[in-house]
């Protein structure tokens, strides 16, 4: 916003704004920096970058996994990849995970959190019980449920006991019941984390704004919808950004509950499950490599889109 | 006069540079001037007596050779594979190590990076293991490895469970496995399969296959990865025609094979099933898993039986071999002590220890237990010996079976499906 004055009888002039010239920087700013951030960028360097250009690398190969790749294939390893019906399949789940975590963990979370926003009474206790499964690791979270799960696990037990038997299933084996047992599961565990994300962008919205609503006599879901969850839009794309993110990379959980086999039979397999089965069950190096790449390779450009056109008003500072 | 801002930046590079040399290290192998020799010894025993024959092995043979040094390095079991691959490409490789065979082998001689002790073999160790058991360890007529142990598979059964169903011996053919899992399958005892692992669901169609195909098919698939020979197919059809009859635990498909009370050896520990086909190892894994992990009292092992219209030897088995291999720059003792290791006091030693089969011939007189008689038995009198189709035709087409077999067993495929994914293997591997 500018304001231009305007004075009576006289034209307006402004002068030039004069802008501030920057000096460089002297030379022990620049060691500090390098000092600083050197262990990092090496670090990063190394750990990231290099893997990944290594990948690229035998990917183009056929390789078994000893001694240096040698027989250079070309592009056969992407060819026989895209045309893979496991690779569609597994593409095809990912996607479901992508969608269903944000169309289901979505909603309960802005819910959870709207609640946990208020003052009541054992609110840091359902907080940290909405939390701790965020902070188990993916393996124990993994060998518990396949354990609850079993056809004559934990859950079927207990609705035999109660004379349900009806409801008793095959939860992980029977193919149109796995990816919902799936999404359960991931609900459960990443809800905490979408929680929390959403609690500490509610701290950011001023009190004074659902104060004001109060005045003009606004409703508690008048206040909601109109002040909080607009405010909240910043952390909301975030969150969905990880999230996508997270479901393209899905790995652990299903590898441990599933196996490594029978994810595809139940509809749950996905893309990094397919690069461990095809590449290092089979000793196909070179071709899981190859996987690798069109994984990175997809996730890259979802990211990069969402970024374009998401994210972009967030960053430039306009919510 | 520097600023004390830009000593603390100089001590911080300093330090983050200082951080890169402590990687690496050096390797002490080889000879010194004093014609002292020491060597690296890796292997996966991470139980007590496995341990421990290894530490008794290692320094009987260094009071006998005073000038040669082994260190030990005992290496998880599932970590070994993973170890092994990186320590060998980056030059660093043990000197003395366990060695699976097939097709990790063929891809270890590929690279070069294994010693060829086809010479070192002496007379005498031939004559005690013999030829068919010292073939596990070659390729192409050259000798990578020697095998210490030998694991048949078969079907490894509770012998109580058997009698209470009123079978009264152990079937020979498929009628009468067919008719004894009906009786069990009645008594709530079915057979125990870990298909969450695959290879044990893949395991029953390796073995129709030996039943299905001859010695000469299965050779044949070996050297040019075809499997056109209807054997195949029809070793598919037998495998899907046993499915039918649900002779499986309930939830086999994400039953797992060894982890825990609910996994197959545990079915069997608990007398929760009644058989399951498996390796020779199985036994030390029932014995784990059973409530005062102890072995299972009753535990009885029979072959798999014979399949009408197989072309196969009804007596021919399959199994794997547990061996050693040295490394491509490995000083020459490393295979004298390998000779060492088929000795018969320390292949029974072994066998104590493991609770395996010893390849020394005059070792397997010192076996005891009913089951281990069971198997030796079988493996005497076949008239030849397969390894799992997995470790010969490779982990390519292992994996591939593995998921053909899956998927027809979980309804997905069918047999045309585990054809055709062995054949699509072939193309990526």
């Amino acid at each position: 916003m500018t304001v231009t004055e305007v004075r009576a009888g006289g034209g307006v002039r402004t002068p030039p704004p004069v802008r501030p010239r920057r000096r460089g920087i002297g030379w022990k700013q620049r060691l500090e920096i390098l000092a600083l951030s050197g262990p990092a960028i090496l670090m990063f360097a190394s750990f990231v970058i290099f893997p990944v250009v290594m990948a690229a690398y035998y990917g183009f190969y056929r390789w078994k996994g000893y001694g240096p790749p040698t027989d250079f294939v070309g592009l056969d390893n992407y060819v026989t990849i895209l045309q893979d019906p496991t690779f569609h399949d597994a593409l095809w789940h990912n996607g479901q995970v992508v969608v269903l975590s944000l169309v289901l963990q979505g909603p309960i979370a802005v819910g959870l959190a709207l609640l946990l926003n208020q003052k009541m009474r054992g609110q840091s206790l359902i907080r940290v019980l909405i939390f701790v499964p965020y902070v188990i690791s993916e393996v124990i979270v993994g060998t518990a449920w396949a354990l609850l799960l079993q056809t004559n696990g934990a859950v079927n037990d207990v609705l035999r006991s109660i004379g349900l038997d009806g409801l008793a299933q095959d939860w992980l084996a029977n193919p149109s019941l796995a990816i919902w047992t799936l999404m359960l599961i991931l609900t459960w565990k990443y809800i905490g984390f979408a929680v929390i994300l959403f609690l500490a962008g509610m701290q950011n919205i001023p009190e004074e704004l659902s104060e004001a609503a109060a005045v003009d006599g606004a409703t508690f879901w008048q206040t909601q919808w109109r002040i909080t969850l607009p405010l909240l839009g910043p952390t909301i794309r975030i969150w969905a950004f990880l999230s996508i993110i997270g479901a393209l990379q899905l790995f652990d959980l299903v590898y441990i509950i599933w196996g490594q086999y029978v994810a595809s039979t139940a509809g749950t397999s996905t893309m990094a499950t397919y690069m461990v089965v095809e590449g290092r069950n089979a000793a196909n190096y070179g071709y899981g490599n190859a996987v690798a790449v069109v994984l990175f390779t997809i996730s890259m450009i979802i990211a990069l889109v969402y970024q374009r056109f998401v994210l972009r008003r967030d960053s430039e500072g306009q919510a | 006069m520097f600023s004390r801002r830009t000593l603390a930046a100089a001590t911080v590079l300093a330090l983050s540079t200082a951080g890169l040399a402590a990687c690496g290290g050096g390797d002490d192998d080889g000879s010194d001037s004093g014609g002292n020799v020491t060597m690296q010894l890796w292997h996966n025993a991470s139980t007590g007596p496995g341990a421990a024959f290894w530490d008794k092995a290692v320094a009987d043979y260094q009071t006998a050779h005073p000038t040669v040094k082994i260190k030990i390095q005992q290496v998880q079991n599932e970590d070994l594979d993973g170890k092994l691959q990186t320590a060998l490409n980056s030059g660093s490789a043990p000197d003395i190590f366990l060695q699976r065979g097939g097709g990790k082998m063929a891809a270890m001689v590929e690279a070069g990076q294994l010693k060829d002790i086809t010479n070192d073999i002496t007379a005498e160790t031939k004559q005690a293991v013999g030829d068919a058991a010292l073939g596990t360890g070659q390729i192409d007529g050259k000798s990578y490895a020697v095998p210490v142990s030998i694991l048949p598979g078969g079907l490894w059964y509770s012998k109580d469970l058997f009698a209470k169903a009123g079978v009264t011996t152990p079937p020979a053919t498929m009628d009468e496995l067919n008719q004894a899992v009906s009786k069990l399958k009645a008594n709530g005892t079915p057979v125990a399969l870990g298909a969450k692992d695959a290879w044990p669901a893949a395991h029953w169609y390796y073995f129709f296959a030996l039943r299905s195909c001859n010695q000469a098919s299965l050779d044949a698939a070996a050297k040019d990865k075809n499997f056109g020979d209807p054997c195949w197919v029809k070793a598919g059809e037998d495998l899907r025609a046993f499915a039918a009859t649900k002779p499986f635990n309930d939830g086999f498909l994400t039953t797992s094979a060894q982890q825990g009370a609910g996994s197959s050896a545990g079915l069997v520990a608990n007398h929760k099933a009644s058989m399951e086909l498996m390796g020779a190892w199985d036994p030390g894994v029932i014995a784990s898993l059973t409530k005062d992990q102890k072995p299972l009292p009753d535990l009885g092992f029979f072959p798999f039986p014979a399949v009408p219209g197989g072309q196969g030897d009804p007596a021919a088995i399959m199994g794997g071999t547990d061996g050693y291999s040295c490394s491509a720059q490995a000083p020459k003792e490393c295979s004298d002590f390998l000779n060492y290791l088929l000795t018969k006091d320390v292949q029974e030693a072994y066998y104590k220890a493991y609770n395996a089969l010893p390849v020394n011939k005059q070792a397997q007189g010192a076996v005891t237990e009913d089951y281990l008689k069971a198997v030796l038995d079988a493996y005497n009198k076949a008239p030849y010996v397969s390894l799992w189709l997995d470790t010969i035709y490779g982990q390519n087409v292992g994996n591939a079976l593995n998921v053909g077999v899956v998927n027809m067993l979980a309804g997905k495929g069918d047999v045309a499906g585990i054809i055709q994914a062995v054949n699509d293997a072939a193309k990526k591997g």
